[in-house]
């Protein structure tokens, strides 16, 4: 920078947008920035367990987890097993419908997107309820049916890594079909037309062409399945078979807890979890295949003849699978007293849901998690969508760093996130430790990655030149975000709004750690059931949120619908 | 330069404001963009910034309007200091009163044309009558009066184009700024805006800076040119000197397209205030020195359309050449031919029809006022 340069900087301009700027740097450095170091403290910490700050720093913590090497073994075979399923599940689907002639192909699409709110958690009660070894439904029909011992055996790690396949397969589905869809087809008719079969085409050319696509999202999905919580809690707990995300909350909620050595074991993964971001990056930005132009590509769909009839009951079977079998299974297993394949008359009820509705502890945590969704989602677009114009739009000092602090979260399991914002807010001499609040802030802060891709998508759709004319018409700032920027972002604004809405609804691994007795949300107080109380009255309440979410969900659609309609589009 | 119009006062109430860019440096990380570049407008004048894609026409202006910042240099607006890296002045580009037409026309979809064009007023806080008149004038003026009430996204290319020059107009800025306005256009509909803007222009009495890379619009359109090369300024002129007398090998192979003749002078050759070069293959060629200073190496532009081509020997004793045809391309407009003319090839286009046979022998001829002398390097 030349001594002009510099000067240029310096010039003092004190605007709305420089103000709204510094604001937003700071919480999202507050946010974010702070936990972390907290996290890291408490890793390095090998002091007196009972004294903060620490009296003595080191790396004893990472050395203790060598007598955990079993659980890090767990954690990377389960994800290993997951990914390759999920993958299977994903690439499969993904290649049928959009590269095949499948009847009923855009309802299959929708269905495909399902089992993401769906959720493992959900999935884990249902496919419990499905598959454990001796009251599992389907072992019941097993034996009835004359076979003997268990068909199949849900509580084990592999039912654990089946259960996460078949709720990230639908990620890994919207992944794949993205690379596969941006793909120019002029290339494999290329390799047709001078002569090459279909296979040896599919071989030759179409695998190697998305390949680099399909390792990036591997990547990513093992990112997730690392750091994935629910599932291993539910089917693995019961079997004492821990991973890395399973143990640290069993270390900290233990007694005594060691702080230390979970901290360590969070610091473990989210390295781990940082270094397969960091690949993922890699691959995505510097591909250089002709798979990825930006121009849109209408594929070319094989004719598939008679087989294109089994290639829908595939996809049919995946959404049978991971959607309709899993919400079947807990409708069926809410209505009954104890739940049973066979169930005689008298076993029917209405009991659970009367239960659920009427346990104030129930109602409380109903409420607390709708109130928090609305507080997150409002706040949280308001919070990321200052955040992406900042990032995408302005020419601030610093934004590309702005950008890289907040898409941090994204690297790091909710869990051990909560963690950090748990012995970050312990020290503060403000009692927000145990209330809602903190439940708050730990959801702006873990959700904004979420947020932020969700705006920044249509963000960088929008023609910059489209507000820089309302510039140079002489515009202000915020006049012109009001009456350009906004007006032109509301879809993504809107579908930011919801995204955040529903995954604070359903949150727990942050949730777990954080709510106070007083501050209980619905997620883990349903987790809190299905160990304490019965899986019949679980699955009353995890209906109960899945339909209040639908309810959200489809009020928001009508809404949105309507306002958009008196706008005259 | 200069137009009749500039005497009438200008319409909509628009202005005739000088603009001054001194020795703009404009740097984007590690790149830069643009390396002193000075030009001035006078009042009213249309000014054009030409040259090639990434020559740093668009930064220019996108500084001048206040979306890009500069690193160093001084721009003045209307005697106004807009932007001084020494005296640590930017204002920003909502206050600084300009007013531009994008390439994208970035109209706004959810507005009607009338919200649209009363966009600038709205946010100046003029009275509903007065917006109502304004919007009314410059819709007028574009001749999308009967429009004013569709939805943008409804209009065709040309037409949000039109709305794009209305909104630009309609809050009277100091200046008027087009990026490219019509590249988006089709050829046909690009020619008839080209002429509808340069009259409205004319009508207008506005300065306006001008940014494109094509050639015709910018000699069709402009009082003066700045043609641009990696962020320097090559040469500034009227359309007719550009065009007539290139400073350098740049500009003439870049405003049209001509041969370039090296040759050692021959000063015992010079008359009647030509100069001499001979080739290395003999050839003598008589030129315009244009006053320019002689270098080692000195260069001829001959433009194509200015080399005559005929079958028989052409009257004439200077600049007549005997030459061999190597092939011939009919291109509608005229025919390009390429000649053989010592050890090297010249590129004619002629007007004429009739098919010339490669191998053919024939005579080319230059009138020697129209083979200039490029600049010393």
């Amino acid at each position: 920078m030349s001594d002009t340069a510099t000067a240029r900087r310096s010039l003092p301009r004190v605007s709305a947008q420089t103000i709204a700027g510094g604001l937003v740097a700071a919480i999202v450095g507050v946010l974010v920035l702070y936990p972390i170091f907290f996290l890291l403290q408490a890793a390095l910490d090998v002091g007196d367990p009972d004294v903060r700050p620490p009296t003595a720093y080191g790396f004893g913590n990472f050395v203790a987890m060598g007598h955990y090497a079993s659980i890090l073994g767990n954690t990377v075979a389960v994800s290993i097993a997951a990914t390759v399923m999920a993958m299977i599940f994903g690439f499969v689907t993904a290649w049928i419908l959009s590269r095949t002639n499948v009847p009923y192909r855009q309802t299959l699409e929708q269905l495909m997107a399902v089992p993401y709110y769906v959720t493992p958690l959900l999935g884990a009660f249902a496919w419990s309820l499905l598959g454990a070894p001796q009251s599992g439904f389907i072992n019941q029909l097993w034996r009835a049916f004359g076979g003997h011992g268990a068909l199949i055996d849900i509580v084990t790690p592999f039912g654990i890594a089946w259960v996460m396949a078949l709720f990230e397969g639908s990620v890994a589905f919207v992944m794949i079909g993205a690379v596969m869809q941006s793909m120019d087809p002029s290339l494999e008719e290329a390799s047709q037309v001078i002569g090459a079969s279909r296979l040896r085409t599919m071989l030759r050319v179409t695998l190697p062409l998305v390949a680099p696509g399909v390792l990036g999202a591997t990547i990513y999905v093992f990112a997730e399945m690392l750091g994935s919580f629910s599932a291993a809690l539910v089917l693995g707990l019961p079997n004492r078979f821990y991973v890395v995300t399973t143990a640290i909350y069993q270390l900290i909620s233990q007694y005594p807890p060691r702080i230390p050595l979970a901290a360590a074991m969070g610091v473990s993964l989210f390295v781990l979890m940082f270094a397969m971001m960091f690949f993922y990056r890699r691959i995505v930005t510097s591909r250089s295949f002709v798979t990825v132009t930006g121009k849109a590509f209408r594929p070319r769909r094989m004719d598939m003849g008679g087989l294109r009839w089994v290639l829908f009951g595939v996809c049919a079977f995946y959404v049978l699978l991971s959607v309709v079998l899993p919400l079947a299974t807990l409708a069926y297993a809410s209505l009954q007293t104890i739940a049973v394949a066979f169930p005689t008359a008298a076993n029917w009820t209405l009991a659970n849901y009367r239960g659920a509705l009427t346990m104030n502890a129930v109602r409380s945590a109903l409420s607390n998690s709708l109130l928090l969704g609305l507080a997150t989602a409002t706040l949280g677009t308001l919070l990321t969508g200052l955040l992406c114009w900042i990032v995408y739009r302005s020419r601030l000092p610093g934004r590309g760093v702005i950008e890289y602090v907040a898409m941090f979260p994204q690297a790091v399991p909710r869990l051990v996130f909560a963690f950090g914002i748990m012995w970050a807010w312990l020290v503060i001499p403000v009692p927000i430790y145990g209330t809602i609040w903190l439940l708050l802030i730990a959801y702006l802060t873990v959700f904004m990655p979420l947020g932020m891709r969700t705006i920044s998508g249509v963000m960088l759709q929008l023609d910059k030149t489209l507000e820089e004319s309302a510039q140079m018409c002489g515009a202000p700032w915020i006049y012109r975000l009001r009456t350009v920027t906004i007006p032109l972002l509301r879809p993504g604004l809107l579908a930011c709004w919801l995204l955040l809405f529903i995954a604070s609804v359903r949150e727990l691994g942050a949730s777990i750690l954080l709510m106070g007795p007083h501050s209980k949300v619905i997620t883990p107080a349903i987790v809190e059931s299905w160990f304490a109380t019965s899986a019949e009255l679980t699955a009353a309440m995890a209906l109960i949120q899945t339909a209040v979410v639908a309810a959200a969900m489809g009020i928001f659609v009508v809404a949105t619908r309507q306002v958009a309609g008196a706008g005259g589009d | 330069m200069g137009s009749a119009s500039k005497t009438a006062p200008p319409a909509l109430g628009l202005h005739a404001e000088p603009i001054e860019v001194e020795d703009l440096h404009i740097r984007y990380g590690s790149v830069v963009a643009v390396r002193g570049v000075s030009f001035a407008v006078r009042p009213g004048e249309q000014l054009t910034l030409l040259g090639p894609s990434g020559c740093g026409k668009t930064t220019t202006l996108r500084a001048l309007a206040g979306l890009e910042r500069p690193s160093a240099g001084t721009i003045r607006v209307g005697g106004q200091v807009v932007y001084s890296a020494a005296q640590h002045i930017d204002i920003p580009a909502e206050k600084r009163g300009l007013s531009m037409v994008f390439q994208s026309y970035a109209i706004w979809p959810h507005m009607t044309v009338f919200d649209n064009v009363a966009y600038g007023l709205r946010v100046r806080k003029r009275s509903k009558a007065e917006i109502k008149a304004r919007v009314g004038e410059a819709l007028d003026l574009v001749q999308m009066g009967a429009y004013a009430e569709r939805r943008a996204s409804q209009l065709s290319g040309g037409q949000q184009q039109r709305v794009a020059l209305a909104r630009a107009c309609a809050f009277s800025p100091l200046v008027l700024l087009f990026d490219e306005p019509l590249s988006n256009l089709d050829a046909k509909l690009r020619a008839d805006m080209r002429l509808e803007l340069r009259e409205l222009q004319h009508r207008l009495g506005v300065t306006s800076v001008y940014v494109t890379h094509d050639l015709e619009e910018a000699l069709a359109m402009s009082d003066r040119i700045v043609v641009m090369r990696d962020g320097v300024v090559e040469q500034a002129g009227t359309p007719t000197e550009i065009y007539a007398r290139p400073r350098n090998a740049f500009v003439a192979d870049f405003v049209g397209s001509s041969n370039l003749v090296h040759g050692r002078l021959r000063p015992d050759l010079a008359r009647d205030g030509l100069i001499a070069l001979e080739t290395a293959s003999g050839e003598i060629v008589f030129g315009d020195p244009c006053g320019r200073a002689l270098g080692t190496e000195p260069i001829f532009s001959i433009r194509t359309v200015h080399l005559a081509f005929s079958a028989e020997r052409p009257e004439g004793t200077v600049n007549v050449w005997p030459v061999r045809v190597r092939r011939c391309v009919f291109q509608g407009d005229f025919t390009q031919i390429h000649v053989a003319w010592g050890d090297r090839e010249l590129v004619i286009r002629s007007a004429a029809l009739e098919p010339i046979a490669a191998g053919q022998s024939a005579w080319i001829s230059a009138d020697p006022w129209r083979c200039v002398l490029l600049e010393a390097e």
